[in-house]
């Protein structure tokens, strides 16, 4: 019976102490961001290389996840904010059929550039293990935050970063 | 005089703890500015009746709300408002009778990295019966969200009171299961799951008699009942928004009742704003060691209770669901409203009809 | 009635297996949108499983088994 007991508690703990550890692979701080060439809404390529020098949000999203629709006009508000400062945004679009996110942007207007990744490359060159996943990528052109998921105290958190960034000099 | 002010009194606690849980639906609805995610409220009305002469009308609100991306509540408030006609109260009240069941429910949900912590009680009053429980669970995800396994406790304090005797009889339940689900590819799911309870105490039926040596008499079953269910549920998504369900139970205790459970349904999307349902659930359940229609001799358990009898059903189930595209009746958009409708048909001569209608609102 | 509930775990052994046995694949964060329709979602309601299940404890004789939410878009 002890011995239950103290497998039962060894179990418990393992799962709590496990989960409340970082998921795996995703690009960490301070490593540079992956390349990154997609198609743009307009139909032109956008590439993360080509925002060299600037602050860039590159934020993975599908018009299925429900975090992803409260986020997406703040982040468009976002880029609005900040964008004369020399802030930009990539916001990569995961669905897998293009109809689908096509129905999701009618309805919201934006001014940020979305591009399309449906084959799923850009996500899995970044490790993302959590939808919605977002890089806040400096002018250095390394990945310098990255948030899983999406509420309020996210939103507070890029403002901080942006600022952050935005006062570096390349 | 005893008995009036008695019920007056249950009925009396039964009121304050329905305001109290109304004022805490209120006070949550009335907390915003906070950081703010999903958060949905949900307004049901249930319709219940079977040919047992039992009708039963049940609206509950339940309220979820994310306080942060880590911390969750949840509270559900319940009201069943039961009338009973059946056989067991028509000896006595033949113009019917009439009772009322008050429920709140809360739970406290708390991530922690890639596993969930929740934590949480009931407590419900009606006339005849008390009941206070408290329930944790832990879940943990695995292998990037496709893997889960969950472990769940709950201890429940039951308290019938027997009729028109007015004993109050004691129930304890501790009840553990555990649940596996896995994701098998981008359109299938599994769930697997066990179920273990274990019920000491009184658990008898207050109000059925049974014949013992042509005598009715209320029944006496043994003090301790060990329940164990395994189950596997898949999902499947088809193409062209249609999905399968599909749920297997098989259940077995130790007074012998043994049950299997199998229930087949799809839906379909007739558009993005109409998803329409369809299941049917058969189930098959053998009797309790000590059940007979009617007893001779001395025996040691006896029962009128005709849930431990040999018997088999079938439930039909529709449902609807309505999502329009702006929202609804000026509410937020994504709000949808929800109809379904089960028949149940036993082979004990057994049926029942319920009606559910439910407002379903995100902010 | 012993052959009814012959045939049900039968089709129930036969629904286990076929799950278990197509191959068990990892499926990326972003390629839930299937999986996070509520129709495959476990107990999306679960105030309405809740009910359900109550009402059909209190009429037979079995209770529990199905008592966990799962599945769903595994949005964070």
């Amino acid at each position: 019976m002890r011995g239950r007991r103290s497998t039962l508690s060894f179990l418990l703990a393992a799962m709590v102490a496990g989960g409340a550890a970082p998921g795996a692979q995703a690009v960490a701080p301070g490593q540079p961001a992956p390349d990154l060439r997609l198609q743009a809404e307009d139909g032109k390529v956008v590439s993360l290389a080509a925002d060299k020098g600037k602050v860039v949000l590159v934020d993975f999203w599908a018009s299925w996840c429900p975090p992803c629709k409260t986020a997406f006009p703040e982040v468009d508000s976002l880029y609005r904010e900040f964008q004369p400062r020399g802030f930009d945004v990539i916001a990569v679009n995961l669905d897998e059929r293009r109809r689908d996110a096509e129905d999701f942007l009618a309805g919201r207007p934006h001014v940020m550039q979305v591009a399309f990744d449906p084959e799923g490359k850009s996500p899995r060159a970044f490790g993302l293990w959590g939808m919605p996943s977002s890089f806040l990528v400096g002018r250095d052109g390394r990945v310098r935050f990255v948030h899983v998921g999406y509420s309020g105290k996210v939103l507070d958190s890029y403002r901080r970063e942006i600022e952050q960034l935005l006062a570096e000099r390349p | 005089m005893q008995v009036r002010q008695r019920r007056g009194r249950s009925a009396r606690v039964g009121t304050s703890l329905g305001l109290i849980g109304l004022l805490a639906v209120l006070a949550l609805v009335a907390v915003t500015g906070l950081d703010w995610a999903q958060s949905t409220l949900y307004v049901q009305l249930h319709s219940f009746g079977d040919t047992r002469g039992v009708t039963v009308l049940s609206p509950l609100v339940d309220l979820e709300k994310d306080f942060s991306d880590r911390t969750g509540l949840r509270v559900k408030f319940g009201v069943d408002a039961v009338t009973a006609a059946s056989d067991a109260c028509a000896r006595c009240h033949p113009q019917g009778a009439q009772d009322r069941r008050t429920y709140a429910d809360f739970a406290l949900l708390r991530k922690l990295g890639s596993a969930r912590l929740e934590l949480g009680g009931e407590i419900s009053r009606e006339n005849f019966y008390a009941s206070e429980s408290v329930t944790a669970s832990l879940s943990r995800d695995f292998n990037r969200g496709n893997t889960t396994i969950a472990g769940a406790y709950s201890f429940s304090l039951n308290n019938p009171e027997l009729h028109p005797s007015r004993n109050v009889e004691q129930q304890i339940s501790h009840d553990a299961s555990i649940a596996l689900t896995q994701t098998l590819s981008k359109t299938t799911i599994v769930q697997l799951s066990y179920d273990f309870n274990r019920i000491s105490g009184y658990q008898s039926s207050p109000f059925l008699r049974t014949s013992v040596n042509g005598q009715m008499v209320l029944g006496v079953v043994p003090d301790l009942r060990n329940r164990q269910a395994v189950s596997v549920r898949v999902r499947q998504a088809l193409h062209a928004g249609t999905y399968l369900q599909a749920d297997f139970r098989h259940y077995f205790d130790s007074w012998s009742v043994g049950s299997n459970t199998l229930s087949l349904g799809a839906s379909h999307y007739f558009s993005p704003v109409w998803l329409v349902g369809f299941s049917y659930r058969w189930y098959d359940q053998t009797g309790a060691f000590f059940y007979q229609p009617e007893y001779f001799g001395t025996p040691e358990y006896f029962t009128a209770d005709y849930r431990l009898a040999p018997f088999s059903s079938g439930l039909y189930t529709g449902r609807v669901v309505y999502t329009p595209e702006d929202g609804l009746f000026g509410l937020p958009k994504g709000t949808a409203l929800e109809f379904q409708y089960d028949r149940y048909v036993g082979s004990n001569q057994f049926q029942a009809a319920v009606f559910s209608g439910g407002l379903r609102i995100p902010f | 009635m012993r052959q009814r509930t012959r045939v049900m775990v039968l089709v129930g052994g036969v629904v286990l297996c076929s799950a278990l046995a197509a191959s068990c694949a990892t499926v990326q964060p972003w390629e839930r949108r299937e999986l996070a329709n509520p129709c495959m979602v476990f107990d999306a309601s679960a105030a309405q499983a809740a009910y359900d299940a109550h009402w059909q404890s209190a009429r037979e004789g079995s209770a529990g088994g199905f008592g966990f939410q799962g599945g769903g878009c595994g949005c964070k």
